[in-house]
Order: structure tokens, then sequence, then C-alpha cells
């Protein structure tokens, strides 16, 4: 009987869990460049009793486990700001991001100049272009970032000769699933998974940002199933609790005769 | 339950998002104004189940793990330094700079700031000066007497005085211009200063090496676009109630549990 608590238990723990993926999504509901996360669970079998000579043999428990959150790496919608040092990525494609534990990715495109002229992104940690940082001149304007992440500006009074100033790195992953959010809008690539240069089709959007993919209905929707469940599992757990106190004092009720 | 807590940081990021937004929509038809965008990022991660994790001998990895967020968090507030429209308003000493640059003017503590609001005015003495009263650098005297005043879009000031048919140059406005110049602080007024993020202040002249030129009897109008910030408004009002109510169902949740107990 302790059983049915305990398998109760396990699922509460799991839904528990599941809400606070789910606050986190909804917490990023504006977050630029974020992408949800889903979370699976699995059935944990136990082992039945060991002795198997009942008439009908004991059936083995199955609790529930959590085993993944996975993200959903499906592209956000693209906001125009119509800011040139905005950029958005359209397809599976990450901006390469150099910060004081390594390279990193990222998918926020809302990048900004330092005071050395290097384009860096909200933290200030600076954005790789094929070689290193890319660093823009104080009297460079009309900056253009083409598709595939190559920065032209006009320099000076020049007018009609544009200058290069690099080119972004656009990275790809075969597996995206596998990379690691390290918050702060980075993702990190665990060993073993390598970047790799992004095929002609990921292509960058001047004057756009990539907001949060959270699907704010699919989150609401989540979060009812999470609650009435709960709920409900918490009704089961009160009638065992019940079930376990009426047969304590039926058994214990010694018949006086 | 941390999803409290969770959605506790999102209301709070909203909250300010609102507040970025309404300063936005308040200042839409302040002279120079540039927008500003409130910039979210997630917070830390907490790993359950790292992914990657060998998992057997034989060398099966997860291929997700477990990782719960702890929330948002607000990176900052960058500014929108794009141009802003130029709106006519004929008056003589109404300047705007239509490109990269600003004004400096003269703080009264003799610090120098920066600003694109060109609604200059004389003072007693003819100086050139903000709608504050403070002096616009480098000091341009116009004479009394003096007609026509014309600035040209290379900030060459000039007049016509008395017993001349030919106008007089009374000064020459410079700007200045910042690598980054959404590194500004800004300090009201519609006036900036300089920050170590912002880079040191190259002056110089309109029109040349890049710099804006100038354009006299206009305006530059804030450059907030009133659809977006609705937008933006409608979006941070929705992401702030979706937020309570996870903290209700959170609320509904911990109750159900403890109700448990009879």
């Amino acid at each position: 009987m302790q059983n049915a608590q305990l398998v109760g238990l396990s699922r509460q723990v799991a839904l528990q869990r599941e809400l606070d993926v789910v606050a986190n999504n909804i917490a990023n509901l504006n977050t630029n460049g974020f992408k949800a996360d889903g979370v699976v669970f699995q059935e944990m079998l136990m082992p039945g009793v060991s002795a198997n000579q009942f008439p009908a043999p004991d059936r083995r428990i199955s609790y529930v486990h959590d085993r993944a959150t996975w993200l959903d790496m499906s592209a956000g919608s693209f906001q125009t700001t119509g800011g040139p040092l905005d950029v958005a990525i359209n397809g599976q494609g990450f901006l390469a991001v150099q910060t004081a534990r390594g390279e990193r990715y990222t998918r926020n495109g809302a990048l900004s100049l330092n005071a050395a002229g290097e384009m860096v992104t909200p933290d200030g940690d600076r954005v790789l272009g094929d070689n290193g940082p890319i660093v823009l001149l104080p009297q460079d304007q009309n900056i253009a970032i083409s598709e595939d992440g190559s920065i032209s500006v006009r320099e000076g009074s020049n007018a009609t000769l544009d200058s290069r100033r690099g080119k972004l790195r656009i990275v790809t992953f075969a597996q995206p699933e596998l990379l690691q959010k390290e918050g702060s809008s980075l993702f990190a690539a665990p060993a073993g998974v390598a970047p790799q240069a992004a095929p002609p089709i990921v292509r960058l959007v001047q004057g756009a940002i990539e907001k949060s993919n959270v699907r704010s209905v699919v989150e609401m929707t989540r979060m009812i199933e999470v609650t009435r469940t709960y709920t409900e599992i918490s009704a089961m757990l009160a009638n065992q609790s019940d079930q376990r106190r009426a047969a304590i004092q039926q058994l214990s009720d010694i018949p006086t005769s | 339950m941390r999803a409290l807590h969770t959605a506790a940081s999102g209301m709070a990021a909203q909250e300010l998002n609102v507040q970025v937004i309404s300063n936005n929509i308040a200042n839409m038809r302040t002279t120079g104004y540039k927008r500003q965008r409130a910039e979210f990022q997630d917070l830390l991660y907490q790993q359950l189940r790292r992914v990657g994790t060998q998992t057997s001998d034989q060398g099966n990895i997860l291929p997700a793990g477990i990782e719960l967020g702890a929330g948002v968090k607000t990176t900052g507030t960058p500014r929108v330094m794009t141009q802003g429209a130029l709106l006519q308003t004929g008056k003589d000493f109404d300047v705007a700079i239509r490109g990269d640059g600003f004004f400096r003017i003269l703080l009264p503590d003799n610090r120098i700031s920066y600003t694109r609001d060109g609604s200059f005015e004389l003072d007693a003495q003819g100086r050139l000066v903000t709608a504050n009263g403070n002096l616009v650098q480098p000091t341009i005297t116009v004479p009394q007497n003096a007609t026509t005043i014309a600035i040209n879009a290379q900030g060459q000031v000039s007049a016509t005085l008395p017993g001349s048919t030919t106008p007089t140059t009374l000064g020459q406005l410079e700007i200045t211009r910042f690598v980054n110049k959404a590194g500004l602080q800004a300090i009201g007024d519609n006036l900036f200063l300089e920050t170590p993020a912002s880079g040191p202040p190259q002056d110089g002249l309109p029109q040349a090496d890049g710099f804006g030129d100038v354009q006299q009897g206009q305006l530059e109008q804030a450059n907030v676009e009133a659809v977006s910030e609705v937008s933006d408004l409608i979006a941070a009002q929705r992401a702030y109630e979706m937020n309570a109510k996870v903290i209700s169902a959170t609320d509904q949740m911990l109750q159900s549990t403890s109700n448990l107990l009879r």
C-alpha cells in the first residue's frame, strides 16, 4: 500500500520539475534568442518480489522518472528593429562568441560596439569573425551586414567605395540538441561536439532580432495540465491515506464478545 | 518550488520592460531623444543530469540531460542610436544633425556633455545656448544688430551686419562622435556624458570625414516608433500576466499538497 503513495510521489516530483521548466520558459518569453526546454519522462520499473510462487504473480511497479529536458531548436519569430547591428539568423546557425570561459555560441543577435569599436554581445563578450573579433573604426558609417555575415562600411567621407571589416563566423552543429545552455543566451558545446562552418543556406538578416521561441499557448496548456495532474494525484494520495487509516482502525478493532 | 522564484524573475523583468517602454512613449515628442530597449537573457542553469555523460562502458552518451533554468535577468537597456525624423521649424537657431555626431554643451560645473537636441537660443550676451541656458561649445556670439543668420551644412554660422552686404562668419559649430554612442550615459535634459564604454570623444567639423551635416531650421524628432512601442507593450503585458499565472498555478499545487495533511 505504501507503493501507491510512492508512485504518486514520484509523479509529483516529476511534475514539479516540469513546472520549473515551464516557469523558466514563460519567464523568458521576451528573451532574444531564447530556446524553449521540454521535459521527457520515462517509466522506471521496480523489480518484483524474488519469491515468485504466489498464485497470482507479483506485478512490477513502475515509477515516473524525469529523463531529460530537451532543447526546442526551432526558430523564434523575427522582430524587425532597424538597428544596423541587430542580426537574426535564418536557419540552424549560431554566432560564435569569445568569453572568458572559452568559445560560446548564441542566437541573440542584438549586438553593439564597445569602446574599442569591437562588436560585442549585450554582456560585452566579443563576437568572433573569421579572423578573430571584428573591429569597426570611429569614422565608419552605413554598416551593412550581408547575408553571409560579411560586414562592409563606408569609411569617413568616402561615398563610393565600401571597406570590408570582416565576416561574422556563423557555425552550425550536427546535433544542436547536444548543446548545453549556459545562461546569458549562450550555449556551450560539450566535448566531442565540434562546430562546423554553416552552409550557405544559413543566412543573416540585418535589422532584425530573433525573439524567444517559447509558444505561450503551449506553455499555458502544459502548465494547466501539470497543475491538474498534480491535484489529481494529491487527491489519489489523500484517498490512499484515508484507506489506510480506515484499515488500521478496523483491523485494530478487537471484538469484545 | 523553484517555479515560484522563476516566475517572479519573469514578472520583475516584464515590469522593467514596461517601465522602459513607458519612458519611450513619454518621450515620443522630445527633441533628440533616442529610444531605449530592454534586453533580457536567461539566468544560469542547474544541471541535474549533464548532457553527454557516458552511460555505459560501450561509450553510449546521454543525448539530452536535465537542465533547469532559474529565470530571466535584464542585461541592459541600450539606446537605439538611429536617426530621428527631421521636423521643419523655420527657426534660425534650430539645428539638427543629419548623420553621426553630437553637439558639445558646457555644463555649469564645467563638464562637457553631448546632445542631439539642437533647439538653441541666444542668451543676454548674444551667445548660443541650449534651451536650458547651457553654452554650446565652441562659444558662438551673435551681435545684437546681426540679421539673416545662416548656418550652413558644414556648421559655419554667418550673419549680415549693418552696413555690409556680404555675410560675416561668426563662428563654427563643431560636433563630436563616439565609437560606441550607445554607451553614453544619459543625464536627462537631452544630455549625454562620456563613459568608459563609449570610448573617447572625437571632435570634428560637420560633413567632414564621416561626420553628419547640420540642418538649419530643423529639429531632430525622437526616434520612437509608436507602433512598435505599443506592440512591445502588449507583449510585455501578456508576458507579465502569464508569469503571474505560473505563480498561481504553483500556489495551487502547493495548496493541494498541504491539503493532504488532515
